[in-house]
């Protein structure tokens, strides 16, 4: 039997840099959706704020040539009044790529927006498209004094209702943790009103999403060290900086599968909630009072998990949270075979105590599970831009199993 | 995932290995695992058998086998990823020396779009100790025919030959995790190099993913073998630490990778930039140079 003839891996005819679209896809992802009417359209109208600075007559007359380009479609936003002082360019999606070569051909100093600004950005813009279903909750601030920005979905006219928290981005690096929540978020408002399940669960419940829980170590990802995971706290007694903000919860603290190392990626911390990105959201849900479920998203590995993470041993509800978890793992795996793999967080990853999903079960929240999106290592966090929207579509799929379970079982 | 049972020497139905490659362990590890796999009951040589292996201790052992497999193998365009583990035993005795007994499905790591194609093994893995660097004895169909392979192999050589070195600084992936088709055989010779790191480390409990290759230092061609001195970033469960391994191997198709390595053990205190800054880091861990 002859294998098919496919053709050779290694092509000898590459040039050694190829302009791609990956990049783009990535920024331009946490820019403004277009999608009123239709909730699954993958247009975007990303942009980036761009700085360049201007050192003299030179550098000015080489940016109006930049700007003055028809097909670049910049936009001077501030134009240097003085040398010396910078210019601020917004840069359409498609332009992005050849603004920086231009900028680096011509030796001009820029910097760029960083990119939690952008999801922010989505953020407010989802408020403003869906004013009727959507708010904006501060819940507090980063170490760095970052905004910690919290998703409302209500159709309770100001009533406290029963709750479903959606947590992500609590790993710095698990890029398509949070890339899967703010479409998770546009999502939920454009299909509230058009699919029958989420606005059946938005007549009973409120859902809180929180895209960035740990925004400073996301900037951090973004401008030093793409594998950074902790928070960016300073350890009184160490050089190191951060803890593991899901090992810092008040469950099992300093137990087993976490390390007193401060310089360690599973540091907990130097006492429960000690990271105050943590103390944020478990003082707004404690205070709340009436939270039913929270999800909690990672990558990387495909799985979907319930509680408890600080030992291998079954928890009391262990039998109903496998049932809705296998209906969850089946859901993602219908739309592009995905497969996840089903257990309780310390029979199937490892042991870690002090996690999210652990203090969320020992505080009454019985729907407690922690999903780790794609890949299976392949990729591992630097999951390419053409997997966001299949992932975030087939964990949606996998959200909406779990919150209906929860809605009609309250 | 189901694991099904079977007497470990029964033949299996629709088994075929028409071109499997064998490889080789040491011939008295060989003896020790076919003795304690003979005799079957859990009370010989100590060996206390599991009665519900946990599926990620199995995938752990396996992917320790594959890596081992793909340094042997030194195809850098033939390389194979876990998929499932279809059945799998493990024993544990008093001296906390771990075995297993493994049969798993692979898949070719750098498959074309459509192309999904699974391979078989079956391995055993034995850990001395809880330490790492076992003890590996694994056969596994043929994915691609060898006639082929070497053809691939020499493609990725010609090309590698051809690229100026070095590359200008950059991460492979990048932060947005492309690689670009030009960089693509350089990824995956990186990955045979850190194949056989991977091995060398993994322990019962340590396994390892390569996230990056963080810097490519020198890139030499010398007497025709392609000499490449590499940083790797490694992704280490469970402890979730990034560690940084400075790779050195030499190869030429066809014939055995040669590796030296040395990784940064503990993280150090916050640098803004990359892990070689300071002293110079002596490869000191030897293989077969």
């Amino acid at each position: 039997m002859s294998l098919p003839q496919t053709p050779y891996k290694y092509s000898l005819t590459q040039p050694l840099y190829d302009w791609h679209p990956w990049n783009m896809k990535w920024i331009l992802f946490f820019g403004a959706l277009i999608g009123s009417g239709i909730c699954d359209r993958e247009t975007f109208s990303g942009h980036q704020v761009f700085r360049i600075n201007i050192r003299n007559e030179d550098e000015i007359s080489k940016l109006n040539r930049l700007v003055n380009s028809d097909n670049l479609k910049l936009d001077l936003w501030k134009s240097p009044s003085t040398l010396g002082h910078p210019a601020d360019v917004l840069v359409p999606s498609f332009s992005l790529q050849e603004v920086k070569s231009f900028l680096e051909d011509h030796g001009l100093e820029y910097s760029v927006a960083i990119e939690d600004l952008q999801i922010h950005k989505e953020m407010d813009s989802i408020v403003k498209s869906y004013p009727h279903l959507v708010s904006a909750v501060k819940i507090g601030h980063s170490f760095e004094n970052r905004l910690m920005y919290v998703l409302k979905f209500s159709t309770g006219k100001g009533r406290q209702r029963p709750a479903i928290w959606l947590n992500a981005g609590i790993h710095a690096r698990e890029w398509i943790s949070s890339a899967t929540a703010i479409w998770t978020a546009r999502k939920i408002a454009c299909d509230y009103g058009r699919d029958l399940v989420i606005t059946s669960i938005l007549e009973k419940m409120d859902i809180f999403l929180l895209p960035v829980a740990n925004p400073d170590g996301y900037v951090y990802t973004h401008t030093h060290n793409r594998l950074w995971r902790k928070t960016r706290s300073v350890n009184p007694r160490s050089t190191c900086i951060g803890a593991d903000p899901n090992r810092n919860w008040d469950s099992h603290f300093g137990g087993v599968g976490t390390s007193n190392d401060p310089c360690s990626d599973t540091y907990h911390g130097l006492h429960a909630h000690s990271e105050v990105e943590v103390k944020s959201v478990a003082d707004f849900i404690t205070n709340h009072g009436d939270f039913k479920c929270l999800i909690d998203l990672h990558s990387y590995s495909q799985l979907v998990m319930y509680p408890y993470g600080y030992t291998t041993s079954r928890v009391p509800d262990a039998d109903e949270l496998d049932m809705v978890a296998r209906n969850a793992s089946k859901a993602m795996a219908s739309l592009s075979g995905t497969q996840y793999q089903v257990g309780s967080v310390g029979s199937t990853v490892y042991t870690a105590s002090g996690n999210t999903i652990d203090w969320a079960y020992d505080n009454g929240i019985k729907y407690a599970f922690s999903f780790e999106l794609r890949d299976t290592g392949f990729y591992a966090f630097a999951l390419p831009a053409d997997q966001i929207i299949p992932t975030a579509q087939e964990t949606w799929l996998g959200l909406k199993t779990i919150m209906e379970h929860v809605r009609n079982n309250i | 995932m189901q694991l099904r049972r079977q007497p470990l020497s029964a033949p299996r139905p629709g088994d075929t290995r028409p071109a499997a490659q064998r490889l080789a362990v040491p011939l008295l590890l060989l003896l020790a695992l076919q003795g304690a796999a003979a005799s079957g009951g859990p009370e010989d040589s100590g060996w206390l058998q599991d009665a519900e292996p946990s599926s990620r201790l199995l995938s752990q052992a396996a992917r320790a086998a594959l890596h081992f497999f793909n340094f042997r193998a030194a195809s850098p365009s033939a390389l194979q990823v876990l998929a499932n583990v279809l059945d799998g035993r493990s024993w544990v005795n008093q001296k906390k020396e771990y075995k297993f007994d493994l049969v798993f499905t692979t898949e070719f790591y750098s498959a074309e779009e459509g192309e999904k194609r699974l391979g078989k093994c079956s391995a055993q893995v034995f850990f001395r100790n809880e330490k790492p660097r076992p003890a590996v004895n694994v056969t596994c169909t043929q994915l691609v025919k060898k006639e082929r392979r070497q053809e691939e192999d020499y493609q990725l050589y010609k090309l590698m030959k051809q690229l100026k070195s070095p590359l200008n600084a950059v991460s492979i992936p990048d932060s947005h995790g492309y690689i670009a088709p030009s960089l693509r055989p350089i990824w995956d010779l990186a990955f045979l190099g850190s194949s056989y790191v991977m091995w060398q480390k993994s322990t019962p409990f340590l396994h390892y993913y390569m996230s990056q290759i963080s810097s490519v230092k020198q890139w030499k061609t010398n007497d025709d073998a392609i000499d490449f001195d590499y940083t790797v970033l490694l992704h280490e469960f469970s402890t979730q630490e990034i560690i940084p391994c400075r790779i050195h191997l030499v190869w030429y198709p066809s014939k055995p990778l040669k590796v030296k390595y040395h990784c940064q053990e503990r993280q150090t205190p916050e640098e803004a930039s990359g892990t070689e800054e300071g002293s110079a880091v002596a490869l000191t861990e030897l293989s077969n140079f």
